[in-house]
């Protein structure tokens, strides 16, 4: 597998953590929680210990393992056709739009 | 130390602005001469930000993870007693925007490290989607770094 053919998973990649990112973030599927007041670490999503936890630092490692996931299994399908640098864009450009609606509670309130 | 870092991530934030405006000007209105201020800022070589863009997305981001908790037990709990719920918002809203940057970032480099014909419209939209998400982060982070003067708090 030469460089030229790697990098035509690259644009899957981008699609696909931008997705995966935003599914997490809705269905908050967190690899990881933290939990800030006491510097602990958790796995998956827990729930508060003692004060809020975070859980954006495991949306992060389940976007880059999704997209990585994503991006081995498309690249059979991929290594014989052009590099589709619209779907790297594109999809990244509508979970932004979508970013925006989703968060729109707060400026309603 | 969380005042140094705040202020070392701010610092960075402005050379990245500077840094992907200029290219993305450079991009959807270059110019040949170099006559004039105006003229000679469209006409720099876009390319040549590239890595510099890329690192200190990076950079700016990893020091924003790192300060980040000190925002969300203590900043966030002051603007939502104070009921400034866009401000929570807009934080929301960056942070989203700073992980999908992340995510953009290995096809930022591809589509520039051999720039070609098919490429080009995606150079063109990831190079505006990153100069926006870092435009809309940085306006985010200065103005919550100073509500309390902005709101008189």
């Amino acid at each position: 597998m030469n460089n030229n053919k790697i990098e035509k998973v690259i644009p899957v990649f981008s699609a696909a953590f931008a997705l995966i990112y935003i599914v997490s973030v809705e269905l908050n599927w967190a690899l990881l929680t933290y939990h800030p007041k006491i510097h602990q670490w958790g796995w998956l999503v827990e729930p508060a210990r003692d004060g809020p936890p975070m859980y954006w630092y495991g949306w992060l490692v389940t976007s880059v393992l999704g997209a990585s996931a994503v991006s081995v299994v498309a690249w059979p399908f991929l290594k014989n056709r052009p590099t589709q640098y619209w779907l790297g864009w594109s999809v990244p450009l509508l979970v932004t739009f979508s970013v925006f609606y989703l968060f729109r509670e707060w400026f309603l309130r | 130390m969380a005042t140094f870092l705040v202020i070392l991530h701010g610092l960075l934030a402005v050379a990245l602005l500077g840094s992907i405006t200029h290219q993305a000007i450079a991009v959807v209105w270059p110019a040949q001469s170099k006559a004039g201020f105006v003229n000679a800022y469209r006409s720099v070589s876009s390319r040549a930000y590239v890595n510099a863009n890329i690192i200190l997305f990076l950079t700016v981001a990893a020091l924003g993870s790192v300060i980040y908790p000190i925002y969300r037990v203590w900043v966030r709990t002051y603007l939502e007693n104070a009921r400034l719920y866009p401000a929570v918002g807009s934080f929301e809203i960056k942070e989203q925007l700073i992980a999908l940057g992340l995510g953009l970032l290995p096809l930022y480099w591809l589509v520039w490290r051999r720039p070609e014909p098919a490429s080009t419209s995606a150079r063109t939209a990831v190079t505006l989607m990153l100069c926006f998400i870092v435009w809309f982060s940085f306006l985010v982070g200065h103005i919550l770094n100073n509500i309390r003067g902005f709101f008189g708090l």
